[in-house]
């Protein structure tokens, strides 16, 4: 929506929904729009928060009076309700400006989604056989408890666990809260998009184990190392509105875009040169450039933290000499070289990284090679280059990087002594190789709670499944880490009331620790999330963003109506830590499982545009968005190079099979020209077994044929370290979307 | 003074994204079709995104370029329509009267950009899905025709508003879903009849071409070429 409508929307506050048998506190406490408010056909815009992925973008939903077939107090009735009808960008969120990407928008149906788990769930088969019975929601909680004072009374604390996806803001303060007061140990973050690699490269050159923001807008030379920077990675709403203004949002002046990678992204689409680096070399490349760079004194010789870290630096990187680099990276010298001189004849320049090239297990040497040349570009922390976001200065009580590593517990056996995991917003059985056994791992213990609005491969191991609100339903909170210069916090009441029978997962467990009582309950004075949501703010009443600092009401009221907080515009970017760096690190070859010989090809799973790692496969929008590369719906394919297709025997739309050794898979050949000779590259996302009537038993997951190959600096999978053979083994029916022109827009007449 | 909507595709803009397309879904009640039926190219997006190849590896390029409507002011959908369900509306657009239409589907056959689409089947979304459609569009039925409108119900809801309030519709306002959601800003939106609207400015730019503009169809959308790298002299 545009601005001006914002302005117009209104927020209703105060009025509670008269619905009788609304079963708990939390239902009661939520503000919707009063009953006799609901004007057939008017449309009021609620604002909420963007939860399916790290980026934190800020919503307005379109919320129109409808009926609706809800339970309420185990009754079946229709009821008058503000219904979401549409998902759009908020005008005033420093990060996504009004804009959202189409899986933010088909987040709107997760909450009409008609498989949502409607009610608590008990299993009733075997572990792992889907079969659940209702229970209440009293049996439920008082289960969980009991399970709880089990350990606590056998002083074995230490064996809860808490299992779960990206874990910020204030659902993140509270899980810690918990944990700490209970004697557990922190929290296992999985979450397969994070970008380990880079954040473990930003604290050794920079001093901050963050994401990167990038200026984009005021770039006037962008150099992209595999991050899909405009599709899926980071933050990219954010980042395609800055690349729309370094193209055409100054007049006379049009950015350049380079991107490096050996499978044409959405995001390698657009650039003006795409190069394809051998994998695993693409830090060779950025030296070499540096190298030409530091010869022919194009930049001003730096010697700071992040060069320091490159072993040769202050030699001039005689190890990365055009010819060297030619050799390793397949790129010949003369473009190394035009391309030096090119990106500093351009300043302000930036290069990135992100995505494939951190997953090869030298990855944390390209990530260091890529910070090095953006501080001989002159890029960090200036206009048009990169930067990190402030943080708003809230209380934390904990450290972030405590989290526990869910792959180094897995691996490190140490899940053995687990009596209860609680699962939260994560599906390691299906995001991890099946080299890594995780469903036998988790198997093993004794009891499970899974949090989770869908039964899907992981939860469906679970003993109990106590359903949370849709996002929509609930009160959300995020602290985006990037895409915007300013500190941000993103915060919504929810926009409508829950259609089923479910508890926010911060009351569930706020009642879970007032039952247990003792340090718990003091640990977690609050009543409601709403409530710690509330106090979490008030510090950033006098930060900044509003002036004169309103009233502590009226703050509240403000940040609810806006749909959260933002700090003021700083002046300039923010300054950088000191580095941790010490050693001064090398190239060193990446690592591949499998012998060239009988495993010739590179096997390259990328993040989907619909299903990003595939959590979001079960929406029928996303199931039907064609891709923009390969058009497929409904499926996946594997993509090859048309020159290897022939070699092998292969013709579009056959079926075949990719083989490493560690599995084997088939999906439909998809010969396509932007991917090099001795790769086969596949979308993540599909390939599910149990993920709701869309999604399971559709397509093909390549995670599950991966080597479990890991970076050996962050313990993270190396998912780009596979070598796989690919032979045909049939016909296969891709469904490809038919429209189009067949056209080339070169040959578009002018008028 | 009367309007004449027309459209801006920036492909220097475009990265193919699609929000576009999840926009537009959720604006105008399209159904999904499943898999069985997209086989049969009978999946419905009223506007898509094409991408071309040009080239071999690794000299290869791509090219993004939504598509839709062109609202085209001389359609060859409009005259071969023999109940009038596909006809020309005041302001521009090519109008499609859902309660005319009996589905002989020469529109589409006349259509050069095949962006018409016929309802196979009647559409079904299985509860609780059916509470995501948008009150104000309605649901087609099979055998109807359906194409992009522009979102004429937000058109004509801003214009009611700002009768409502006695004053002319701003710049800006109307925005059809696709426009709303693009986050590269490669849509724009607005009234060819003023010269000064930032749609007729960008219209008249050097970089501007119709789609099969040689077909005389005389599209109100216009596509502004994508640039090439001009590397300064170094």
């Amino acid at each position: 929506m545009e601005r001006r409508d914002f302005l117009k929307a209104t927020v209703l506050t105060g009025a509670t929904a008269a619905l009788s048998g609304c079963e708990k506190p939390a239902q009661k406490l939520v503000r919707f729009i009063p009953e006799e408010d609901l004007v057939p056909g008017v449309a009021t815009w609620k604002p909420s928060v963007c939860t399916l992925c790290s980026a934190g973008c800020g919503l307005m939903v379109r919320i129109l009076p409808g009926e609706a077939e809800v339970v309420r107090g185990g009754k079946l009735g229709t009821i008058q309700m503000g219904l979401a009808k549409k998902l759009e960008g908020n005008p005033n969120h420093p990060v996504n400006q009004g804009r959202l990407c189409a899986r933010g928008q088909a987040g709107l149906q997760i909450t009409y989604h008609p498989d949502r788990v409607n009610g608590p769930l008990r299993r009733s088969g075997p572990r792992g056989s889907g079969n659940f019975l209702a229970t209440t929601w009293e049996e439920a909680l008082s289960e969980v408890v009991s399970k709880l004072g089990e350990i606590r009374s056998k002083n074995r604390p230490r064996s809860l666990r808490v299992l779960s996806g990206r874990l910020r803001g204030q659902h993140g303060e509270l899980v810690r809260k918990f944990l700490k007061a209970f004697g557990a140990p922190p929290a296992m973050v999985f979450d397969p998009l994070d970008e380990p690699v880079l954040r473990q490269a930003n604290l050794l050159s920079f001093g901050q184990a963050s994401i990167p923001s990038f200026d984009l807008a005021r770039t006037n030379y962008l150099i992209c190392f595999g991050a899909d920077f405009l599709g899926t990675w980071n933050s990219p709403v954010a980042q395609s509105a800055g690349y729309g203004e370094m193209r055409q949002g100054r007049p006379g002046s049009r950015g350049g875009f380079v991107q490096v990678e050996q499978r044409m992204s959405q995001t390698g689409g657009n650039a003006d040169e795409w190069i394809a680096a051998r994998p695993g070399t693409e830090g060779v490349l950025a030296l070499g450039m540096a190298h030409v760079m530091l010869k022919e004194q194009l930049r001003p010789h730096v010697q700071d933290n992040a060069t320091r870290l490159i072993a040769g630096w202050s030699e001039g990187l005689p190890d990365y000499a055009p010819s060297p680099v030619e050799e390793k990276t397949g790129i010949p010298g003369k473009r190394i070289e035009r391309l030096a001189r090119e990106i500093t004849a351009h300043v302000p320049a930036v290069a990135m990284i992100g995505g494939l090239p951190l997953a090869h297990t030298n990855g944390l040497f390209s990530a260091l090679a890529v910070n090095a040349l953006n501080t001989l570009l002159g890029s960090v922390g200036t206009p048009g280059g990169m930067f990190f976001a402030p943080r708003p200065p809230m209380q934390e009580s904990e450290d972030l990087t405590e989290d526990g590593n869910f792959v180094r517990d897995l691996l490190g056996a140490k899940l053995d002594g687990t009596d209860v995991l609680l699962l939260h917003n994560s599906n390691p059985v299906f995001a991890t190789p099946a080299a890594w056994k995780v469903r036998n791992s988790l198997a093993q213990i004794p009891f499970i709670v899974s949090f989770g609005s869908f039964v899907d491969e992981t939860s469906e191991l679970a003993d109990l499944i106590l359903p949370d609100h849709s996002p929509l339903e609930s009160w959300l909170d995020d602290v985006p880490e990037s895409g915007t210069n300013r500190a941000v916090v993103s915060l919504a009441p929810p926009a409508m009331q829950p259609l089923h029978n479910t508890l926010a997962m911060p009351d569930a467990l706020l009642t879970i620790a007032h039952q247990l009582g003792g340090d718990l309950g003091k640990a977690l004075p609050w009543e409601s999330f709403q409530d710690m949501l509330q106090d979490s703010m008030a510090p950033l009443r006098t930060a900044g963003g509003m002036h004169p600092p309103p009233s502590p009401e009226a703050f509240w009221t403000q940040v609810q109506e806006q749909g959260g907080w933002w700090g003021d515009e700083p002046k300039q970017f923010g300054r950088l830590a000191s580095p941790h760096g010490r050693a001064a690190v090398k190239f060193t070859e990446p690592q591949f499982d499998g012998e060239e010989s009988s495993f010739p090809l590179h096997f390259q799973p990328y993040v989907s545009q619909a299903f990003l790692d595939g959590s979001l496969a079960h929406l029928p929008w996303m199931q039907e968005l064609p891709d923009s590369l390969s058009t497929i719906m409904w499926g996946t394919g594997v993509e090859i190079n048309p020159k290897t297709a022939q070699r092998l025997g292969i013709e579009q739309d056959d079926l075949v099979e990719v083989r490493s050794q560690h599995g084997s898979l088939m999906a439909p050949a998809l010969l396509s020209p932007g991917i090099a000779f001795d790769v086969v590259a596949m979308a993540m996302g599909q390939g599910h077994d149990n993920f709701s009537r869309y999604a399971s038993g559709r397509g093909a997951n390549p995670v599950t044929i991966l080597a479990p190959v890991q970076v050996a600096e962050t313990g993270s999978l190396a998912w780009a370290a596979t070598r796989v053979r690919v032979s045909k083994v049939g016909k296969a029916r891709p469904a490809l979307f038919s429209g189009g022109l067949f056209e080339r827009p070169s040959e578009l007449q002018s008028r | 003074m009367s309007h004449r909507w027309g459209m801006v595709v920036d492909l220097d803009r475009c990265t193919g994204c699609e929000a576009c397309v999840v926009a537009c879904h959720a604006e105008n009640n399209i159904p999904t079709v499943g898999e069985e039926q997209a086989l049969k190219g009978r999946a419905i997006h009223w506007i898509r995104v094409e991408r071309y190849y040009e080239g071999e590896f690794p000299e290869v390029r791509v090219k993004f370029q939504p598509v839709l409507c062109q609202q085209c002011d001389n359609a060859p959908c409009e005259p071969v329509c023999p109940t009038y369900a596909s006809y020309h509306t005041e302001e521009g657009l090519n109008g499609q009267v859902y309660n005319r239409c009996l589905g002989t589907r020469y529109c589409a056959n006349a259509c050069p950009y095949t962006v018409r689409f016929f309802n196979f089947f009647n559409p079904a979304w299985d509860k609780p899905l059916h509470l995501q459609l948008n009150p104000e569009v309605s649901v087609r039925q099979v055998g109807i025709m359906e194409k992009c409108t522009f979102c004429v119900q937000r058109i004509k809801s801003a214009e009611v508003h700002a009768k409502m309030e006695k004053r002319d519709l701003r710049e800006g306002e109307p925005t059809p879903a696709c426009v709303q959601s693009c986050p590269p800003k490669a849509l724009v939106f607005g009234d060819l009849n003023d010269p000064e609207s930032e749609v007729s400015r960008m219209t008249r730019s050097r970089r501007g071409a119709k789609l099969l503009g040689e077909l005389g169809t005389q599209p109100k959308v216009t596509y502004l070429q994508r640039e090439d790298w001009n590397a300064k002299n170094i």
